[in-house]
């Protein structure tokens, strides 16, 4: 029962993801024509950037909500097998003591697992790609035709800052040197 | 069974009424001075606790992760005031809040700029060659590099739970670094968000860390309404829990290159401890670390495990060096009961005979160019700033 609730969460969204990469997928896909070319076809990218997001999205969640339901029945054996007698408010302590155990441990099996580690790498790279295009497309379609400053902008100055510093930073250094070469002549090297 | 559901629910009510009116709490109160800054980096001096402290001056790295106030979190919690208390002539830096200009410092500029230059002014201010480096988690990782960079300033060496062999499964980070592609954060963020890699650390232990933590807050909270010392003892719970709580999410954001270098050459590729990692021009060779070693760890540290630490001691050609290993975790070595009893003071032992002037065997005065009477009017109480 457990187990056939995700299968069928799973099913589902296979069913649409296969639907959508059979139909609109493909249409998005689509070279794209006229002079807005350029524009639709970066426009268009983001919908199979969330499809594969919304794809990696779905198998970390699975695999979650797995260990939830195995985290959820070893507190249900534990506390049948821990926990007897009247029910009264130390009980609850002991019960709470019993699920905090419980769950971090079978999370941290989880957690620890070469499996996991490669959903969220998977999952993080898709996210920050999907992040990465809607910042793209608000600078494309709304700050740079308002004439605003965009992040590529500010991080070209900030690299261009960046190197000035590192360089003054350097003749700032170089120029010590000289002068403690010859102090004598430290006003003219100033 | 009524009058424990009274008692817990009592606990609940002393515990938010102590946080409708929350205790005034400071972190980092041991006396200082900023002797020397650059862009957002400060070089803190500590007003040394004796007349005459040991002549060789300690400098401590703190990680880039993180505030360095954990290591002068509160009074009786204090590294820094052990060393003081010690004898130390103490030095540390605070990195500040990374924000736009600085998404393209490396780890180089990090190494062979700040530090140098910080060493460079202790060198100064104590008219010796050569001073004791004390890195601490990924700023011990920071010392190493720089020791075998710049092993002609470095008197001794001392790591305190600091990584340098990557290549373990002993901790979760270690496992998860190695899946996660770092390019695409940098490129999208610049600058890494501190609040991005707490919420890795708290992964790390999700119920504990999010859950247990504060319900055991509220265990700890006494109901004797009618005694003083108990509510004194409950305000101190409620100071002591909000000072911690306070460092864990005061996070800085990562400087992007750096952290991009530090993942994919460190965790990635475990370059350091191989001899074939590159900081500006220059191939780290950690056999050209010939100092005192003193390399510190905790034994049930989850965020370096020992095996990530251990290899320096045969990595370094140095003949005199030491290992510790004490029964604690990451932070309780800083802020734990054993830090004060025991962690502290061994450290403290094995500095003090290499921290006097070769050939003197006495203590000499330190060098400031001002009365200790001026200095410690001009300290401040609190170095902690607000982002």
């Amino acid at each position: 029962m457990e187990k056939s609730n995700f299968e069928s969460t799973q099913e589902i969204f296979d069913m649409w993801l296969k639907t959508y990469e059979a139909t609109f997928g493909r249409i998005v896909e689509m070279p794209a024509m006229g002079p807005t070319r350029e524009r639709s076809e970066k426009m268009m990218k983001g919908f199979s950037l969330f499809a594969e997001l919304s794809s990696t999205w779905m198998d970390s969640n699975v695999n979650f909500q797995s260990v939830f339901m195995e985290a959820m029945r070893r507190v249900r054996e534990k506390t049948a097998n821990e926990m007897e007698g009247e029910i009264n408010p130390e009980k609850y302590k002991e019960f709470y003591r019993i699920w905090i155990e419980t769950y971090s441990e079978t999370f941290k099996e989880f957690l620890k697992s070469g499996h996991f580690a490669s959903d969220m790498g998977k999952f993080m790279s898709y996210f920050m790609e999907f992040q990465k295009f809607n910042r793209e497309m608000l600078e494309e379609n709304y700050l740079k035709p308002m004439n605003l400053p965009t992040k590529t902008e500010i991080d070209e100055i900030n690299k261009e800052l960046y190197s000035l510093k590192k360089k003054v930073k350097e003749l700032d250094r170089v120029i010590k040197e000289l002068s403690l070469m010859n102090p004598s002549n430290k006003d003219e090297i100033l | 069974m009524k009058e424990a559901n009274l008692i817990d629910f009592e606990k609940f009510k002393r515990g938010m009424e102590l946080f409708l009116e929350p205790p005034d709490f400071s972190v980092g109160t041991t006396p200082s001075e900023i002797i020397f800054t650059e862009d957002k980096m400060k070089l803190i001096h500590y007003i040394p606790a004796v007349e005459k402290p040991y002549a060789v001056p300690v400098l401590v790295v703190y990680a880039l992760v993180n505030r360095y106030y954990i290591l002068d979190l509160q009074p009786d919690k204090s590294v820094i005031k052990k060393l003081l208390d010690e004898g130390f002539d103490v030095y540390i830096i605070d990195w500040g809040y990374p924000s736009g200009t600085d998404r393209y410092l490396t780890i180089d500029d990090y190494v062979n700029g700040y530090i140098n230059n910080a060493v460079d002014k202790i060198k100064q201010r104590s008219g010796l060659d050569t001073i004791t480096l004390f890195g601490v988690c990924q700023g011990g990782t920071f010392s190493v590099m720089y020791a075998a960079l710049h092993p002609e300033k470095i008197k001794n060496l001392v790591t305190l739970v600091s990584p340098v062999n990557f290549d373990t499964d002993k901790g979760l980070l270690h496992i998860w670094a190695r899946s996660l592609d770092v390019d695409k954060i940098v490129d999208y963020y610049g600058i890494v968000p501190g609040d991005f890699l707490n919420a890795g650390f708290l992964l790390t232990d999700p119920f504990r860390l999010m859950i247990d933590k504060y319900v055991g807050l509220f265990e700890k909270i006494e109901c004797e309404t009618d005694d003083g010392q108990c509510e004194l003892r409950n305000e101190e719970t409620v100071k002591n829990f909000l000072r911690m709580e306070k460092w864990i999410f005061d996070s800085p954001d990562q400087a992007g290159e750096t952290f991009r270098q530090f993942f994919k050459d460190c965790y990635q590729k475990n370059l350091l401890i191989k001899n074939k990692m590159v900081i500006g021009k220059t191939t780290v060779d950690l056999k050209k670390i010939s100092m005192p070693l003193l390399n510190v760890m905790a034994e049930f540290d989850h965020l370096v495990p020992n095996e990530a630490s251990k290899p320096l001691n045969d990595a370094v050609s140095s003949s005199d060096k030491e290992m510790l290993v004490f029964p604690t975790g990451h932070i309780g070595i800083f802020v734990g009961s054993r830090s004060q009893k025991d962690v502290c003071p061994r450290i403290s032992e094995w500095l003090k005979p290499r921290s006097i002037l070769n050939g003197e065997g006495e203590k000499r005065p330190i060098q400031t160019g001002k009365k200790r009477s001026e200095r410690k009017r001009n300290s401040r109480t609190s170095r902690v700033n607000k982002k």
